[in-house]
């Protein structure tokens, strides 16, 4: 319970370049269930650079969310983080995030002043029976000290600045007054509201049509070019990685799969699952639509494969390799690194 | 707002009109009158009675009247405000409903506040620690309190009093204070009498409430409005207070109206079995022996405040609820 900031102890933080806003490193988040243990977040490490766009992508249940969650400690009660760092630089000091109170003062603080996110449904991220201006002035008044009325005014510049149509009048409004694309929009002002040099987008344009998604992707380039923050984009659609983010985390069942600037990743994909990925999506032939899907399917999270989590899928797999324990990260190039044998790694097992 | 209000008042006055014939025929339904029952229940004494005066009892209640004329001149003196008389209790009809109602209220209203200064809390307590020992024994209790009808509690009640007080707690005063003049002791005895019922007639009410209180409460907790308000940096009561409880709190809010009617009717089972001078027990007694306008009035009054209590309950929802109000 000490609300002293866990910083000096970290050995690592002192490797850590000093432009770098969040570094996860091994990060092992697990569920707890009667069913059994699932590993959804099992040895992640990833840094953000302030002001970058990082893209973090995979399937459905690949653990992208559960990071996000952990970063903000807002995992479900069944959930716990058993291991690994997340230091967030916090004035110039690395804090381990993993360490402090769940939901108490230093947390809090952070959440929603430091780090904002934006969440994948915003019909059922604002309450229905609050205003949107209720919820984002609350957002205001608790990082800032200000009054009802100059929060208020805050919020509507927020709202005019995420182009609602309206602002004076959107802020009384609530979600159900308001069209899909303008939710999103106002989930944005919200996430804004405090200017947090990170900003966590979940999925946030799966729940809208392609033409807002469209909107909603120029909105944030727009805005993280204004303000400066750096952006965790989570998504499983590689179109928003590719025109949005600057480095990529390529992730599958929990496990980091590829990682490195987004124009290495695809233009010379390493992993065969990353290659998978990007061979996946419909290209467009002459006369036809070609796709090529990755084989078979993700596996029960109860019952995950031994040694290498994607290779009873993959197409290169080595026999007495692959199947017997987990490649190491590999270096490729420079911030480039992949974690298949293909590369190595098959002598330092011995 | 107030259209709607006015809309639904209009409203009213059809449905009661239909509920006071439908209700008039139904009481009117069984064979015979009150006077066939009345003098059945001479009879079976042994006396002996004279047709002339039967036949003059008949015409003396406009029972000899066909139905639709017998109908119209309870309902139109009905809305002059004019109850009638009651036959069995030779006494107007308005005379009864004054002396038995402010017990029913007051058995009612002690019993709803038991309601939802327990129900809530427990509710509340039951959901934000689930599976602990304390939602376990919540559970378990107010499932018993459910399940436990409220006749065979107040069965069990004057037992267990009787065992342990000598007291057969009947009635709501004392044997000797039963005639005395108003009084603070009189007023203490009463309140002396009244929280057995008033308890009984409550524990169904709160076992429900905590079981609806919790199901609600565990329905809004994982939504994500809730995780984002959490990752907004709000902590840890308005998490609670401001928003999923807001809105577990909704279907309560809106029910409230609905106990209007149980005012009156709430301690039927209650009334009969601890011997109460309530208008449930009145209505009974007054259906089986076809005194139709005493019957006729209490249901009447029943009808007009379940009409009430329900436009109360959409009003208080469209207050509570930005969603309901949008569309009204």
């Amino acid at each position: 319970m000490s609300n002293s900031y866990p910083t000096s102890t970290l050995d690592s933080a002192l490797e850590i370049p000093a432009n770098t806003l969040l570094s996860v490193r091994n990060l092992q988040t697990h569920f707890f269930s009667r069913e059994g243990t699932v590993k959804a977040v099992d040895g992640v490490t990833f840094d953000v650079k302030q002001g970058e766009i990082l893209g973090i992508a995979g399937e459905s249940g690949c653990g992208k969310s559960v990071t996000s969650q952990s970063i903000m400690r807002i995992l479900p009660k069944n959930a716990k983080i058993v291991g690994g760092e997340i230091l967030y630089n916090h004035q110039g000091q690395f804090i381990d995030l993993t360490t402090v109170e769940p939901d108490g003062k230093m947390i809090r603080g952070i959440r929603g002043k430091e780090i904002a996110m934006i969440f994948q449904e915003p019909m059922t991220a604002f309450s229905p029976v609050h205003t949107i201006g209720n919820q984002i002035i609350e957002t205001i008044r608790i990082h800032q000290p200000m009054s009802q009325e100059e929060a208020r005014a805050k919020a509507i510049e927020m709202l005019y600045r995420v182009g609602m149509p309206n602002p004076g009048r959107n802020i009384d409004q609530y979600t159900f007054n308001l069209s899909g694309g303008m939710r999103q929009r106002a989930m944005v002002a919200l996430a804004l509201s405090c200017q947090p040099k990170l900003l966590i987008a979940d999925e946030p344009t799966t729940a809208v049509d392609v033409t807002i998604q469209a909107q909603i992707l120029r909105l944030l380039r727009e805005i993280q070019a204004d303000l400066g923050m750096a952006i965790i984009m989570i998504t499983h659609d590689l179109g928003v990685i590719a025109e949005l983010t600057d480095r990529v985390l390529i992730m599958y069942l929990g496990k980091e799969v590829e990682y490195g600037p987004v124009k290495n990743v695809f233009h010379h994909p390493r992993h065969p699952y990353t290659r998978g990925l990007l061979a996946s999506i419909p290209k467009m032939v002459p006369g036809r639509i070609e796709i090529e899907p990755i084989e078979g399917s993700v596996p029960s999270p109860y019952a995950m494969p031994t040694g290498c989590k994607f290779h009873p899928r993959c197409r290169d797999f080595m026999r007495g390799v692959c199947e017997v324990s987990e490649p190491p990260l590999i270096p490729i190039a420079p911030g480039h690194e992949v974690s298949c044998y293909l590369y190595g790694g098959r002598e330092e097992r011995a | 707002m107030l259209p709607f209000i006015a809309k639904r008042l209009l409203l009213m006055v059809p449905t009661l009109i239909i509920i006071s014939f439908v209700g008039f025929i139904i009481i009117q339904a069984p064979p015979g009158d009150f006077v066939s029952s009345y003098v059945a229940g001479l009879q079976r004494q042994g006396d002996v009675i004279d047709p002339e005066l039967i036949a003059g009892l008949r015409s003396r209640f406009g029972l000899d009247q066909p139905l639709h004329i017998q109908y119209w001149r309870w309902v139109s003196n009905f809305a002059q405000g004019n109850l009638g008389y009651s036959m069995s209790l030779r006494q107007p009809v308005a005379d009864i409903i004054l002396e038995r109602l402010p017990f029913s209220v007051t058995i009612s209203l002690l019993s709803l506040i038991l309601v939802y200064v327990i129900g809530i809390p427990v509710g509340i307590l039951s959901a934000t620690r689930q599976y602990s020992l304390a939602d376990y024994t919540a559970t378990i209790i107010s499932f018993l309190g459910v399940a436990t009808p409220s006749f065979l509690l107040a069965l069990v009640m004057l037992w267990l009093l009787f065992v342990w007080t000598g007291n057969a707690q009947l009635g709501l005063y004392s044997m000797e204070m039963q005639n005395a003049p108003f009084s603070l002791a009189k007023m203490l005895d009463l309140l002396n009498h009244i929280w057995l019922p008033a308890l009984i007639v409550g524990i169904g009410g709160t076992a429900g409430l905590i079981r609806t209180m919790r199901a609600n409460l565990l329905d809004e907790l994982p939504k994500p409005y809730v995780t984002v308000a959490r990752a907004r940096g709000v902590g840890p009561t308005k998490l609670l207070y401001k928003y999923p409880l807001r809105i577990a709190i909704n279907p309560v809010i809106s029910t409230v109206g609905y106990t209007l009617p149980d005012l009156i009717e709430g301690e039927v089972l209650v009334s009969l079995v601890l011997g109460l001078p309530t208008l449930a027990p009145i209505l009974l007694r007054a259906l089986l022996q076809q005194d139709m306008w005493l019957a006729s009035s209490v249901i009447m009054i029943q009808a007009i405040l379940v009409l009430i209590g329900t436009l109360l309950s959409d009003i208080l929802l469209a207050i509570v609820d930005p969603r309901i109000r949008g569309s009204i």
